[in-house]
């Protein structure tokens, strides 16, 4: 693979605030829309949080907020495309905040995605796929390992991203109606191999099959970026 | 005039839905300043101004969905022209003055012509340049066999259902999480829960129809059998008189498997942790011919033939109390790496004695692997209550016949499969064998193996 473009890599450790974190991505992408920066990934672990993308409904939250309150979780309405997904610790969350060119090909940023975390399963021995019945997504037979949502800055830089299934708790999933799909059932790395799959196993691979993917040579951003998402973290 | 479109967002993205109008009738808009937010199937995105001017006109309501290429706003630009000035907002917004506009018409909002909005005096790779695509080629993995998952699997197991016996309403009649709660609230809508497997003791009892004592003599030993030896003998026993056993054997050219584990067989067992066999490439190369012959992988249960959409592979291991078969659970959502991991995993328990109950239950095919002793061709008996029992026997160098009726050395082995006649016949069996030895000399399993 040649020499990809140079991007900021960030990977916060520990558990970093979903709001904190979803403000300082957009700030990454307002300044990659004004040029000032190059493309950033980000790569990190939230505490648990349900997040609401613009085609959510509300009966697809199945837990009322105080239920979510008691067990440590949030709910958020955000700006990404897509359903209801969770996130929470045991899940490799990866936004990438990339300039997508001057013909912008949203479907092909939402393939590389999956093929990152198809790539990223099959290290771990996970045969994991698309499905040709859904849009989006990464699959083990009929339950997500993956959940993808986007959003796009003026249809030419990406927000959000991807959210792979390590050893995450998937009782969490019992409290939406994943990605809208009433009938389909979520998985994780661990649950298919049997064994735990910690994060700090799979993100090394995934880092640089992102890299491989989306073209890109990884270097460390300057200090004041790291900052926000250090501050964020939660033990 | 200038006729804003609903953007293309890419080939497989066919239409978008107006979330929110950012500017109403009468604005006046900057180039590149936001328009609307749109929402298609998992990516929204805001849509900027391709020129500078004044909205005229909202041509649909907040919440349309329509198509790609659909015209939804129209601004005044100046220009005058008016219709024949349609353009799509983005990608052409930030298209260079260079470039021509598309000339397909097949997907007009492609490229249209427009002013390019100045751009700030660009610092780094510019959003709106070309990015250097990424020469990543995505391989088409085919479409999925029809598997059940395994949240559905552990479902059923955890709450003893059979789930030969739940109607599945899932998409292509699969079996959903749905249909096993459904199966638990109500079991009596099933038309039975719990088929147990067949366990020893009918062909225990066989055992004991021995012919006529013989104690024994003088420079003999005797030892009780142990419950372990008992329980094989009863199975091997009722086996070879409950089947209708045939057997059927082909030859297959490994060569290429042999150069590959050779060059990566020290990297494999560094990056996982378990010594490269061809056992897990002859799994997965069988998994996919039971995935194309389903018969294969199915059993019988009274006059009933039970075919499950899922693989849990039985791995015949020799350990010193003799021979157990440990199951691969759900073999078929596993690519080489990780069947190599399960079958090493499982083997080191039994031959430590630390396998649970259910992990030697429920195979629906099995594999023995007699090579390594240096066994040519074997007939193994068929582990009830599967089809088949494909055998692996040893990889020799051989004189073959190769092409221009050539003689070369090549790295050969005879994969045979005792099969029951009952429900299989021989062409399916050939059939079958010919897929699995078609898979071990065409796939390439680099990739698979994730080097």
């Amino acid at each position: 693979m040649a020499e990809g473009r140079a991007a900021w890599l960030l990977r916060p450790e520990g558990l970093v605030d979903y709001d904190v974190a979803n403000e300082a991505m957009h700030d990454l992408a307002r300044r990659r829309l004004a040029d000032e920066i190059p493309d950033a990934v980000i790569v990190l672990q939230h505490p648990p949080v349900f997040t609401a993308g613009r085609r959510a409904t509300a009966d697809e939250l199945l837990w009322d907020e105080v239920t979510v309150a008691a067990r440590g979780g949030a709910v958020r309405r955000i700006d990404r495309g897509g359903s209801f997904t969770f996130h929470g610790p045991g899940q490799l969350v990866a936004y990438p905040i990339v300039g997508l060119g001057s013909r912008p090909d949203a479907a092909a940023h939402l393939r590389r995605l999956e093929e990152v975390a198809i790539r990223t399963c099959a290290d771990v021995g996970v045969a994991a796929d698309r499905r040709a019945d859904v849009q989006t997504g990464v699959w083990v037979g009929d339950d997500k390992i993956c959940a993808i949502g986007v959003r796009l800055l003026r249809t030419r830089v990406t927000l959000h991203g991807m959210a792979l299934n390590c050893d995450t708790d998937l009782a969490w999933f019992d409290g939406i109606v994943a990605c809208g799909l009433p009938d389909r059932g979520v998985t994780s790395l661990a649950r298919v191999l049997g064994r735990d799959v910690p994060v700090a196993e799979v993100a090394p691979t995934a880092v640089g099959h992102i890299a491989d993917v989306f073209g890109l040579t990884f270097i460390d951003p300057p200090d004041d970026v790291v900052r926000p998402f250090v501050a964020a973290a939660v033990a | 005039m200038t006729s804003i479109q609903m953007p293309q967002l890419g080939e497989t993205i066919v239409e978008g839905t107006i979330l929110k109008w950012l500017k109403n009738e009468g604005d006046e808009v900057k180039a590149d300043e936001p328009l609307f937010e749109i929402s298609t199937d998992k990516v929204d995105t805001e849509v900027p101004s391709p020129v500078a001017g004044t909205v005229t006109k909202l041509l649909v309501a907040e919440g349309t969905t329509v198509p790609v290429g659909t015209a939804v706003m129209e601004i005044d630009d100046g220009s005058g022209a008016s219709g024949n000035g349609s353009s799509a907002p983005e990608p052409a917004a930030a298209v260079p003055a260079a470039e021509t506009p598309a000339a397909a018409p097949a997907q007009p909002p492609a490229m249209g012509a427009s002013a390019a909005p100045p751009s700030p005096a660009p610092q780094v790779q510019p959003s709106g340049q070309p990015a250097p695509a990424p020469s990543v080629t995505m391989p088409d993995r085919g479409p999925r066999s029809n598997i059940l998952s395994p949240i559905v699997r552990k479902l059923a197991h955890d709450r003893g259902i059979d789930l030969t016996t739940i109607a599945g309403t899932g998409e292509g009649g699969r079996i959903t999480k749905a249909d096993v709660l459904a199966a638990t609230a109500a079991p009596a809508a099933s038309s039975g829960t719990v088929t147990p497997l067949p366990s020893a003791g009918p062909a225990a009892a066989a055992v004991m129809v021995a012919p006529p004592s013989m104690p024994a003599g003088q420079g003999e030993d005797a030892q009780p059998m142990s419950h372990v030896r008992k329980a094989i003998a009863g199975h091997m026993l009722a086996s070879a008189q409950q089947t209708a056993r045939a057997w059927t054997m082909v030859e297959v050219n490994v060569d290429r498997l042999v150069r590959l584990r050779a060059e990566i067989k020290e990297k494999f067992q560094a990056n996982f942790g378990v010594k490269l066999t061809y056992l897990p490439m002859v799994t997965r190369a069988t998994i996919d011919a039971l995935q194309q012959f389903p018969l294969v992988n199915s059993r019988l249960d009274g006059e009933n033939i039970v075919t499950p959409r899922f693989v849990n592979m039985g791995i015949a291991v020799s350990y010193d109390a003799g021979l157990i078969v440990p199951v691969v659970k759900g073999a078929d959502g596993m690519n080489t790496v990780g069947i190599a991991r399960a079958i090493a995993d499982l083997a080191a328990r039994a031959r430590s004695h630390q396998l649970q109950p259910d992990e030697v239950q429920g195979a629906t095919f099995t594999i023995t692997n007699p090579g390594p002793y240096g066994s040519l061709v074997s007939v193994p008996i068929i582990n009830q209550p599967n089809a088949g029992i494909l055998s692996l026997d040893a990889i020799q160098k051989r004189p073959v016949v190769v092409e221009d009726d050539a003689i070369a050395v090549r790295s050969m082995v005879y994969i045979s499969m005792s099969w029951d006649h009952r429900l299989i016949d021989g062409e399916l069996a050939t059939r079958f064998l010919a897929r699995v030895k078609h898979n071990l000399e065409t796939w390439d399993f680099a990739e698979d193996l994730g080097l």
